[in-house]
This record gives structure tokens, sequence and C-alpha cells, in this order.
């Protein structure tokens, strides 16, 4: 165990966190997938820095491949628009269960990407368009939280070099987060950022009307 | 003065193409009525009682005038029709007695004739059928738990292909019954239909240049069940047929889409649909039917 691994963050080092649980059985249609998109953006459109969209999709019954392009895949596709912005985007999937996957898994291949997800056991999973080695070396420091990349070199029974590129590239699509010389799950992001403070949420509630067609 | 369409006996995917073909013939002369005959119709499926409501529409579109029907004289179709809400949407396209639109209470039908305006209905549709489907295709269709959820996103990207693509509005409905001549036991078909830009128009300005003098309905058909186009450059468009045609594949069902004048096919081994027919009668829009077989004990 390294003296890195699972470390909590400060509160200082978290970035803002949105939970947009999505109270809504049916996510069907591009129109709708639109409006779920553009009340999680509006959450982010006035800050700065560094932010964790975290999807919850417990509450999904049924979503269909048009609405998984609209909601994860674009969501994930601006996440990673412009990798030397100052404002740094990620995105999370939560409650992920086996239906989920055809569609969401689809619409983000279709555009080379994928996503940090968690199934609804908790358990992680990366959903997506991801080679072999980088799928590893993200699950790896998915069981870690948060690890220096030297030391998952070690663990994974790399070389360092070819470890931090695995490492920079799941950062540079936006696969996991980077504190100084050491990379995180998001999945650990949130939890750290849920014990210290309730993230903004964007509830069923007050959630925006599906756009008229 | 009227001209006369008999519809045939049997009102299934044939029967549809026999009133297609009839239709010019019919509505050549300017102010002359359409009257459908329906009298002798004995036995109709899902396509066919929409493709009787598109047929109707585009009577309507070249003659000026809404053409009449004579409801069939079987007692069991008329029921059917009933209970399929057949009348509700005839309304609106026919020329329909005072009296003629019923109610059929409760139904056992998977999906009523459900007109498909915004994505609002297609949401509608969606809910709807949930139970039923989940009642139709694991009791009696023999398909497993996760279909139930698969069948409704299949449902919501074909009729959200009307919203996206068709530009105007168009028709979804449902049913099970048995297909004893060809398969030997029960089938779901669902039939969507529009009668908006087709393919050929949908696809034409992002991919007729390249094709250059081969660009027709087949090709853009070919394009967008083959290959995955669409006419939107977003590579995250056009994967909801691609989705349908995987899915259908692997319930060992039957996909047909007919547009303009040609239709293409993904044909299982029980059946001998060509998968592919060019120089049919034009017809505006796009005609989509999927047959979903009961599973056997074998899985199949």
């Amino acid at each position: 165990m390294s003296d890195s691994a699972g470390q909590p963050a400060s509160r200082s080092e978290l970035p803002a966190i949105a939970v947009a649980s999505l109270y809504q059985e049916y996510l069907v249609t591009r129109q709708t997938g639109r409006a779920v998109r553009d009340g999680i953006e509006r959450l982010f459109a006035d800050r700065c820095g560094e932010a964790l969209a975290v999807i919850d999709f417990r509450d999904v019954a049924v979503i269909d491949f048009s609405c998984a392009d609209e909601v994860v895949a674009k969501l994930v596709m601006a996440s990673g628009a412009d990798p030397d912005s100052s404002d740094t985007r990620f995105v999370l999937v939560r409650g992920v269960r086996d239906h989920h996957l055809d569609p969401v898994e689809g619409a983000l291949r279709r555009r080379g990407l994928a996503v940090a997800a968690e199934r609804a056991s908790g358990e992680p999973l990366l959903i997506g368009d991801v080679d072999p080695d980088a799928g590893e070396a993200w699950r790896m420091l998915c069981a870690c939280g948060r690890i220096r990349s030297h030391e998952l070199a070690l663990r994974l029974g790399l070389e360092p070099g070819p470890c931090d590129l695995l490492l920079s590239d799941l950062y540079r699509r936006r696969l996991v987060r980077r504190c100084g010389d050491e990379f995180e799950s998001l999945s650990f992001t949130a939890s750290a950022a849920a014990e210290m403070h309730a993230p903004d949420e964007l509830r069923g509630d007050d959630r925006p009307a599906p756009l008229d067609g | 003065m009227s001209r006369v369409i008999d519809v045939p006996e049997v009102l299934d995917h044939r029967g549809f193409e026999e009133l297609v073909a009839a239709l010019p013939g019919a509505s050549e002369a300017a102010g002359a009525r359409i009257l459908f005959n329906a009298k002798h119709v004995r036995w109709v499926s899902p396509y066919g009682l929409i493709g009787l409501l598109a047929v109707g529409r585009v009577a309507r579109e070249r003659t000026g005038l809404s053409a009449r029907i004579e409801a069939p004289d079987s007692r069991e179709v008329r029921t059917y029709l009933d209970r399929m809400d057949f009348w509700q949407s005839a309304h609106e396209v026919f020329d329909l007695e005072p009296g003629t639109t019923r109610s059929h209470g409760a139904s056992d039908a998977l999906l009523e004739i459900t007109p498909i305006r915004s994505h609002h209905d297609v949401h509608a549709v969606v809910e709807r059928v949930r139970e039923r489907s989940a009642a139709i295709l694991e009791n009696r269709l023999h398909y497993p738990k996760p279909s139930v959820i698969q069948f409704s996103v299949m449902l919501s990207e074909v009729c959200q292909n009307i919203i996206e693509h068709a530009e105007t509005d168009g028709w979804v409905c449902a049913q099970t019954y048995n297909f004893r001549e060809r398969l030997g036991r029960e089938v779901l078909m669902l039939a969507v239909m529009d009668l908006g830009i087709g393919f050929e128009g949908s696809l034409a300005s992002e991919h007729a240049r390249r094709f250059g003098e081969s660009w027709s309905a087949a090709t853009a058909l070919e394009a967008a069940l083959l290959f995955g186009e669409s006419r939107f450059r977003d590579p995250g468009r056009g994967q909801g047929l691609q989705a349908i045609r995987k899915q259908v594949a692997k319930w060992d069902g039957m996909l047909a889409i007919r547009s303009g004048d040609a239709q293409i096919a993904l044909v299982p081994e029980w059946d001998d649909y060509p998968p592919m027919q060019r120089s049919l009668p034009a017809f505006p829009g796009a005609q989509i039917l999927i047959v979903m077989p009961a599973r056997t004990a074998g899985g199949q």
C-alpha cells in the first residue's frame, strides 16, 4: 500500500460537484435528452475551475440511444472539448444497470468516447471506447482511489513511463482527476466531496421541462 | 363522381402494395372522390391498418377531396378495427358518415393506432406499452425479461424516426397474432408509417452528391440501414436505426422499410421476403414493418 493511496482530499482541492438525479423513468427522445443536458450544463455555467457532474441513473427504467447520445455522450464530449482550458469538467454516471448499458455504450462508442461510471451496486465501470490497457489502469486506480503514477505502475507491473502515459491519456479524456502528482478516480472525488459538503443537486422538481419538438 | 379502389381481402403488407398500385389510376381525374371499398376485407394486419390510413391521406392530397370508405362486412374485422382505434384516426383522413367513430372500450391490443406528432407522443407510447409489452413478450412470446425494455427502446427509436426525419406526423400500432401460414407460431407485429420526405429526401442534401447518378430511394435506404448514415453530419446521429437492425436480428425478426419506390428488408431464415425491391409504385414517406416471432423451447 502506498503512502498516498486512498488519502482523502482536502476541501480546497475538490472540484465543484453537481449531482443530477434523473427522477425520470423514461429517458427517451432527443428533445428530452437536450433538456436534461441543458439543465446539467446550467449548473456549471457560472463556475470556474474544476467541476464534476454526477448523473444518477437509479430511477431510469428506459433510456434510448438518442437520449443517451444527448445526455451522456454530448456531456462527455463537451467535458473534453478544450483540454487546455482552466475550466475542467468531469462526468460520472451512477446507478447504472444492465439495461442502460447498450444505449449508453452505443452512443459513446459512436463518438469514440468513454465515461466513468458506477453500477447500482457501486462497482466501478468504464463505459465506451477505451483500449484494454487503459481500462486496466483505470480499474486499478478505482481500487486505490488516489495514487501516484509510479505507485500505480508497480501495482500494474508496468514501467513508470507507459503507466504515466496511460494515466495522462485517461486524464485528457476526463476519466480520472489529476491532483498535483497524483491521480484519483471520479468515484473517489465524488465520495470525498459528499463527506465534506452537500453538492448542488438538480432535482426532479426543478428539472427543466422537455423542449417542444 | 367517385373512383372505387377495392381494398384487398387480406390487408397486410402485400395488400398495402396493391392499394398503392391502384392509387395513381384512381386519383388521376381531378375532382373525383375516391371510395375505398373495404367490404370484402376479412383479415387485417397492423401494417395494413395504418397503410389504409396512409393511402387514404395520399388520396386526399392528390384529389383534393377526402376519400370515403366502405366499412368491412366481416363483424370480426369491424371489431378489430374498433379495438385498434382505427376510426379515431380515420376521422382525420376519410370523409366518414357521422357516428362512424366508435370507442372500443377495453382493448387487448399491444398498441392501438396512435398518431405521432411530437416527442410527447413518443413518450406517451413508450410509457403506455410497457405493462402490456411485459405481459405479451414474456408470457405469450416467451422473450426474456430484458426484452421488454429493449422493445421500449426500439419503439422509441422507430417513432422518433418520424419526428427527426420525416418533417411530418405519422402513426404507429402493434399487435400480436398467430402467424400460422409461415411460421406456425405467434408473432408481434409493429408498424410505423409517415408520409414525409422519405429516406431519399432526408439524406439527399448530405449524401446524394457522393452517389451521383446512382442516388435513389434504394441507395438512401441502404445508406441508412446498412451504414448508419443520416442527414446530419453529427456522428451521433443515425444510430437509432442501427440499434433497431441489431435488435431485430438478435430476435430472429424481420425488418422492412419501404420509402419512395424501394423497400429494404432484413430477412430471417423463416421468411422469403426480398432483401431489396426497386421500382415499386412510388409512395411518400417511410413505412416500417417489424415482425418478432415467438421464441420456441430451443431459444429461437
